[in-house]
């Protein structure tokens, strides 16, 4: 190894911590011979000298600092930078999770209104994985289509049912978990775009309402805003809130995809008097909301459920789940057929969902993700002469026209997406949801962070963000030949052998 | 020693050095003879007095506000540190310069104090100190 220079790290910080000490005495001895000013050295380096000392022989908890004191430190300096070097210089393009530069791309320039258009090819790994579209032959014009429009609660003839003409809606996001500007940027832009938005579990939705867009209200497993001090559902406030012109469906949340088979979690960082009093929590701890409803234990009590609800509210009720085992979904279904209730949608949440803070080991590894999930539970309906019964919408990382038509291939009817209007409202990815720290104010109740919204402009950001969706959509479906995302099919998609669609291509 | 009487001892020492230095900066700032003869002794007058006078004014207001009153501290520590090595070396501590030392002590102890009771503020320490997130190793 002779002649190689190298950079040896245990050398280089025994070195400073004998240099700091000694500075301190040099300074010392300059600020009393020389100049006084030299004092300003020998205060910092002996304030250096402390701390080094309290690293190296006083604390306990950090070896590394216990060993090199403050050059151990730049580590965690350094680390604690990483994710955002990582961003700005060193990832590629294609790399970052859970959105990588390219889909976050797509989102802005659709938010702002710039072109899409890119040259030279595509980013994605063709012989990979990834599903595509198969196109026809014979593609139609535009004004072939049919126009979209989706009626909920028609099936069971009910007076008040709902219909959408966009097959997009802003999946639930509470007060709570988003601040009270961006629920008002979201709410404010979904009126714009004409589409509904997802209350999310937060209780009461005061800021969701008073933009006046249309909402569906969602009851959570702790049924926020709607429920008894034991947890069951309290029939006169679901009376009095369902009276609001401007809710117009109910969600019964049995499961979510970023922690299917827990509660919602709202960090205790992020609970404000006003969110405590919404929700009728306390301050300083976290919520955590039970796994279950209390009246949902069983297939053929969860049908009553949604038979009750549906009867109390007047609106149409639909459930939302995250698959696990198919098999007690088939149960489910079956009960629905035997007391010939169904709810009047059902929305498929894929195990990528990430809204929802959540324990890392949920987030990463329970439930089914989306595709696979959808095909199943298209495919239960189906066999049991129940998808005519009911609509189906999924939800899962959904933020580009890309995934959306694979959804509506696999038999969504309409599709749910909440990360893709965080990035429409301007989100960085900075995955700091949880900390009540969010760098662009989505997801904090800080109003210093929140200042930086201007819910106008942002609101203008979700409505574009609809509106080219839709032209993307309509452009997709011309090509594949269909007049409507009714006609799409599953053999409308290209299936390489390691999707995790493959197992249900029939060869 | 629970939340209220820590909160009340950092609030004493706060405002015991703020008003210490805050008195010592109206004779710095209007050029006190004492003050003049103190600063010429170390060769830093008059742009010393005026910049260790600024600094100190800049503790002062730190030390009045709760979420910097650590930052306050730390420099008033620093500040006194440094005025505390100029008696020992060239100031001495005779007659009121003995006074002036024995107060500069004093708010360095101040400081001192609401440095220890708000140590969980400080950066590069409180990583270290963070004891709510030790958690002993089960046992069973």
């Amino acid at each position: 190894m002779i002649g190689k220079i190298s950079i040896d790290l245990h050398k280089v910080s025994k070195t400073v911590n004998l240099a700091i000490p000694t500075l301190a005495i040099l300074f010392f001895l300059a600020g009393w011979k020389l100049s006084y000013y030299f004092h300003f050295g020998t205060i910092a380096f002996a304030l250096l000298t402390l701390i080094n000392f309290f690293y190296m022989r006083v604390q306990t908890g950090h070896a590394l600092l216990r060993n090199f004191g403050l050059m151990g430190q730049a580590r965690y300096m350094m680390e604690s930078i990483g994710p955002e070097l990582r961003q700005y210089f060193f990832a590629n393009d294609t790399e970052e999770k859970p959105f990588n530069r390219t889909e976050r791309s797509e989102v802005y320039r659709k938010a702002k209104g710039v072109d899409s258009a890119t040259s030279f090819g595509s980013q994605h790994e063709f012989d990979a994985r990834e599903v595509k579209v198969r196109h026809s032959m014979y593609p139609i014009l535009k004004d072939q289509q049919i126009p979209y429009s989706l009626t909920f609660g028609s099936e069971r003839g009910i007076e008040n049912t709902y219909t959408i003409d966009k097959p997009f809606i802003i999946s639930a996001m509470s007060y709570g978990a988003l601040g009270e500007k961006a629920v008002r940027s979201l709410a404010r832009g979904a009126k714009k775009a004409g589409i509904p938005m997802n209350t999310g579990e937060g209780g009461y939705p005061k800021y969701h309402l008073d933009e006046g867009c249309d909402l569906i209200f969602q009851m959570g497993t702790a049924k926020f805003g709607v429920r008894n001090d034991d947890g069951t559902l309290n029939d006169a406030k679901l009376s009095e809130l369902v009276n609001k012109d401007s809710i117009k469906m109910i969600e019964i949340k049995l499961s979510q995809g970023a922690k299917p088979g827990k509660g919602g979690l709202l960090p205790k960082e992020k609970i404000t008097d006003e969110i405590a009093e919404l929700r009728g929590v306390p301050k300083g701890k976290d919520v955590i909301s039970p796994p279950f409803h209390p009246e949902c234990v069983g297939a053929q009590n969860t049908v009553q459920f949604i038979a009750h609800v549906q009867q109390v509210s007047g609106l149409p009720v639909g459930i939302k789940l995250c698959v696990g085992r198919p098999a007690q979904l088939e149960e489910l279904i079956v009960e629905m057929v035997a007391q010939n209730t169904f709810p009047d949608w059902i929305s498929v949440d894929g195990s990528e969902g990430g809204t929802g803070a959540a324990p890392k080991a949920f987030i990463d590894s329970v439930g089914m993700p989306l595709y696979p999930a959808l095909k199943t539970v298209n495919d239960l309906l189906s066999k049991h002469g129940a998808r005519d019964k009911l609509k189906l919408l999924a939800a899962g990382k959904l933020v580009s026209p890309e995934r959306q038509m694979v959804a509506f291939c696999l038999g969504a009817d309409a599709v749910y997406s909440a990360r893709g209007f965080m990035l429409a409202l301007g989100c960085i990815q900075a995955l700091q949801c949880g900390n009540n720290t969010c760098p662009v104010g989505i997801t904090t109740h800080d109003p210093e962070l929140q200042r930086g919204i201007d819910i106008d402009v942002k609101s203008d950001r979700v409505s574009n963000y609809v509106h080219n969706l839709q032209h993307d959509l309509e452009e997709l479906l011309s090509a594949a030949g269909c007049r409507s995302v009714q006609e799409l099919s599953f053999d409308h998609l290209y299936i390489p052998s390691e999707s995790t669609l493959a197992p249900y291509v029939t060869r | 020693m629970n939340k209220a009487t820590s909160s009340t001892i950092s609030w004493i020492a706060q405002i015991g050095a703020v008003v210490i230095m805050g008195q010592s900066l109206f004779f710095k700032f209007t050029a006190h003879p004492e003050s003049v003869a103190i600063f010429t002794d170390i060769g830093m007058e008059p742009n010393g007095r005026i910049l260790i006078g600024v600094v100190e004014l800049i503790a002062c207001l730190l030390l009045l506000r709760p979420a910097s009153a650590h930052y306050g501290a730390l420099l008033g520590a620093c500040t006194m540190g440094g005025a505390i090595v100029g008696h020992f070396t060239q100031i001495g501590w005779t007659g009121e310069r003995g006074q002036l030392g024995l107060l500069a002590v004093l708010v360095f102890v101040f400081c001192a104090v609401i440095l220890y009771i708000r140590r969980m503020d400080l950066p590069f320490i409180k990583v270290a100190l963070d004891e709510s997130k030790r958690r002993p190793a089960r046992e069973d």
